[in-house]
């Protein structure tokens, strides 16, 4: 859609009061820019600072430095009932006292507009969340899920610049919560409305955005795609956030060609992944992810290991298998491993990312 | 994640809001205690205790400060008994839901009901020709009066309270704590003394102090009850008022009053009520029922509530009784003539009360209904002063402000005694903490994103408060209007001083019947009281439900 906008968060900054500590930052010099029709979400662990830079955006919170512009607009000091945007709550928020079509229809009341208007545009958005007939029907005798879709058609019934989602889907169970995510993907794209989305799952931020700004302790750790940031994370908190990862310490021993060769525990081995960040006799960390990594039996090459743990979860096998002092985590389609076996384990040569080395 | 918007300086409609109730407070709460402390203190400009010495110099006047804690005491501990002996029954007998609900019907009787119920039924039963002493066991020269019959009459007027306290607690108990004890090996016994009671202590000590202070409070009941033997504080006062004009007497005997008032309500507010066991943990999962009484032990405990039942019934029988014959004791005619003096001779005192509860119903819902939502949802200076101010002639016996009042407002340029706004005010000052209590309790249950969603919609403050806040809280209101009503007809204490000439109420008229004698038209009165509540509360009871916004706990109009 053409008229879509982007958000621009520069240098934003809260501050609050803590019981214990003082005053500490909620969110610490964020800068985040959306780009128009654009889904970004926000993920990170509780209290990383997500959920308060999202309620800055609609202006629920005020930033105590920095500025927040939607499209051209400096919204900084703009109340929230005049910023023209939607926002999805972890709770809802239905009206209780209201029926689903009053509900929805709340945005275009406050905004004077003509009945028939209304009528025809809350009838639109309830079939495109596919609701037609609710219109009558109070927010408790709904399900978790339709309550959900009533909360979404109000947000955007009024056509806003922006939809901003708070976890939305916290509270509907696992089945149910891919399906909505699937479905706000869909009207968000249809739409064509520039979102953030707030959520601590990390596989529901995967599927659902165009890039991902994973937080940690209020500030933005890295802004990626999924594919950025799942294989080549920049930091141990980002690989460990992502997926599942195993560090393991490794040297940098030689480069040549467009590939590495590296000193792991103890023994040579050549990937085909360069890293100009590092020069030979760097310290490094490999990060590996389980489904990288494969095993066989004791005496094809490889590193020598033991099996510690298996859970077999039906689509693959999950070994804790530890190597030199190590324990790495391992996927395998294998599944007559047993705890107690020794067993090779085979490093990936391409599929291997590598960070810093600790200092 | 609760949001405060909003400071005074950038909302002109919470600055005036405030000044407007400040004012109000300082006019009718502040201000008569001041002028109260005053009299009793300050002698010729300068400070004196000369007669508060005076007071306590006085045999007699000890002798009602003593009595009125002992009275006080048994009340409270009679009256916990009884009431958790009825919690305990409700919650733990597996009794059917219509047996409850005529438990519940029972339990709420004496606390709708005129304040002289009770004790003119126990006059009936056990005065010189009583029913029960004369007539059944043929006794006679036996007296309904002293500790003993003031003791009987103000526990089943006030176990209610207690009841209401402690059912909700017991019932809050997840059985499956109660099971896990089961389950490690431990009887019945051992799980209501190691479980059950220990997790409810904190709700009998608070039911004990309510009792406490309702007892201390009360006025109506000894006034009739106590006799010349068993002086109290609050009876001593009015007398000293009404019968030798000793205003300063009078202002002393309340402040008297006002110290253990005073240390039972804090003991209580900031005490007691902040140990709430919490024993919901993690999530609740399914639950059974509770296993804690026997065969044998359940009958006993539904036996001792069914006696106590009908023993309540039997009172209130005997009032429509003792209504509908010429002369109780002596004639048993039928006659409705008491009901036709009331609704002639008695018809003033029907026609004012009326006026001034129509009047203190809205303006005590509103003023309910305001201060609520300031307290639960706005940030400002003083915040915690207002929710104070608000309480303070609400926990005061109602003797010391009905003292107050009258010091306060007898003379120019606020010589508002006499009059009917008075009146309206008392009631408005003193009864809207559960309005405001059920506001701020509704206000906690409603998210305060549902604001935050009318907002990002585009709606202003106004706006939202207009079309989300204010229907979300109209249960509340109607509970505040409903106590307003409810205390209008049955509330005497505070407004026996500010009834006059030309404003009435029936409790008044009540109580001139019982000095006058004439017992028949007291207890039309009484039934009269008592059926005007019964449809009132059952009509707010109807448009709770009505305006109950979905998902929301009940309010009830019967907060303690």
């Amino acid at each position: 859609m053409s008229d879509a906008v982007g958000i621009h968060i520069q240098s934003v900054s809260k501050r609050f009061e803590h019981r214990v500590k003082g005053e500490v930052y909620a969110v610490r010099e964020v800068s985040l820019d959306v780009k128009p029709g654009e889904l970004v979400t926000l993920l990170g662990p509780s209290g990383c600072g997500k959920t308060t830079t999202l309620r800055m955006i609609a202006g629920f919170e005020m930033p105590d430095a920095g500025r927040v512009l939607i499209g051209e607009r400096d919204v900084t000091h703009v109340m929230a009932n005049e910023r023209n945007v939607g926002f999805v709550f972890q709770s809802y928020a239905l009206f209780p006292h209201l029926t689903v079509f009053e509900n929805i229809a709340y945005g275009l009341r406050v905004q004077r507009r003509a009945e028939a208007e209304i009528t025809t545009r809350v009838g639109e958005v309830l079939t495109l969340v596919g609701l037609s007939g609710y219109d009558k029907q109070m927010p408790h005798q709904l399900s978790g899920g339709e309550q959900q879709r009533v909360a979404l058609a109000r947000a955007i019934v009024f056509r806003p610049r922006v939809l901003l989602f708070d976890e939305p889907l916290s509270n509907l169970d696992a089945k149910l919560r891919v399906a909505m995510r699937e479905e706000i993907q869909r009207l968000q794209r249809a739409l064509g409305i520039t979102s953030v989305y707030v959520t601590h799952d990390q596989e529901e931020a995967m599927a659902i955005s165009d890039r991902i700004a994973v937080m940690n302790q209020g500030e933005i750790a890295q802004l990626g795609s999924a594919e950025d940031l799942y294989h080549r994370p920049n930091s141990v908190f980002v690989a460990g956030f992502i997926g599942r990862a195993s560090l393991i310490p490794a040297r940098i021993a030689a480069r040549r060609d467009g590939r590495t060769e590296l000193d792991v525990l103890g023994r040579s081995h050549e990937i085909s992944v360069t890293d100009i960040r590092f020069a030979p006799g760097d310290q490094v960390r490999l990060v590996l992810r389980p489904e990288a990594v494969t095993m066989a039996s004791h005496g094809n090459g490889g590193i020598g290991g033991t099996v510690e743990a298996r859970h077999f979860l039906g689509e693959k096998t999950e070994y804790r298998v530890r190597i030199g002092g190590h324990s790495i985590q391992i996927a395998s389609q294998a599944e007559s491993f047993k705890v107690g076996d020794a067993v090779t384990v085979l490093l990936p040569t391409d599929r291997l990312h590598l960070l810093p080395g600790e200092s | 994640m609760a949001l405060r918007r909003g400071g005074i300086g950038r909302d002109p409609t919470l600055l005036s809001t405030l000044v407007v109730l400040w004012a109000l407070l300082a006019l009718f709460v502040v201000y008569p205690l001041v002028v109260l402390l005053i009299r009793a203190f300050v002698d010729d400009g300068a400070v004196s205790f000369a007669p508060l010495a005076s007071v306590i110099g006085d045999a007699n006047h000890r002798k009602a400060f003593y009595n009125s804690l002992l009275l006080a005491t048994l009340v409270g501990t009679f009256g916990t008994l009884l009431g958790f002996l009825f919690a305990f029954t409700a919650t733990r007998a597996g009794l059917p839901k219509t047996w409850l609900s005529v438990f519940d019907a029972i339990t709420l009787l004496p606390l709708i009901s005129p304040p002289f119920t009770t004790s003119i039924a126990i006059i009936f039963s056990f005065g010189p020709r009583g029913l029960i002493t004369h007539e059944l066991l043929g006794m006679t020269g036996t007296s309904a009066y002293g500790l003993g019959p003031t003791l009987l009459s103000e526990t089943l007027t006030y176990f209610p309270i207690a009841y209401l306290t402690l059912k909700p607690i017991l019932a809050s108990i997840d059985p499956n704590v109660e099971d896990m004890a089961y389950s490690l090996g431990a009887s019945r016994k051992r799980v209501f003394f190691t479980i059950t009671l220990p997790l409810a202590i904190p709700g009998i000590a608070n039911a004990f102090l309510l009792l406490f202070a309702a007892s201390l409070a009360d006025f109506a009941t000894p006034l009739i009850l106590a006799g010349n033997s068993f002086p109290v504080l609050p009876t001593q006062a009015y007398l000293q008022i009404t019968g030798l004009f000793d205003f300063k007497g009078g202002a002393v005997l309340s402040v008297l009053l006002l110290v253990p008032a005073v240390i039972v309500y804090l003991l209580q507010r900031f005490w007691v009520s902040r140990r709430h066991y919490v024993t919901v943990t993690g999530k609740v999962g399914p639950q059974s029922g509770y296993k804690g009484t026997t065969g044998p032990a359940r009958l006993a405990l539904v036996g001792a509530c069914v006696l106590v039942a009908i023993f309540v019934l039997y009172f209130y029988a005997l009032l429509l009784y003792a209504s509908v014959v010429k002369a109780f004791g002596a004639n048993h005619a039928f006659t409705l003539a008491h009901y036709h003096v009331i609704f002639t001779e008695g018809w003033r005192a029907i026609r004012d009360t009326m006026i001034i509860a129509a009047f203190g119903m809205p303006l005590g819902g509103l003023f309910g209904v305001v201060v609520g939502y300031l307290i639960a949802r706005r940030n400002f200076i003083g915040r915690d002063a207002l929710e104070i101010a608000t309480m303070i002639n609400y926990a005061l016996p109602g003797t010391i402000v009905g003292i107050a009042y009258l010091i306060a407002f007898n003379d120019p340029p606020l010589a508002l005694t006499g009059g009917a706004l008075i009146i309206v005010a008392c009631y408005i000052f003193r009864y809207s903490p559960t309005g405001i209590r059920a506001t701020v309790a509704q206000l906690q249950q409603i998210d305060p994103s549902i604001e935050e969603a009318s907002h990002s919609l585009g709606a202003k403050t106004g706006e939202t408060f207009r079309r989300v806040t204010l229907p979300l809280v109209l249960p509340a209101f109607f509970a505040g209007l409903g106590v307003v009503f409810i205390r209008s007809m049955t509330a005497i204490s505070a407004t026996i001083f500010l009834v006059s000439i030309s404003w009435t109420l029936i409790t008044v008229r009540i109580l001139e019947n019982m000095t006058e004698l004439s017992l028949g038209p007291a207890a039309a009165f009484s039934v009269f009281v008592v059926l005007a509540v019964f449809v009132v509360t059952g009509l707010v009871s109807a448009a709770l439900r009505r305006f109950r916004a979905p998902g929301t706990a009940p309010v009830s109009v019967f907060g303690t």
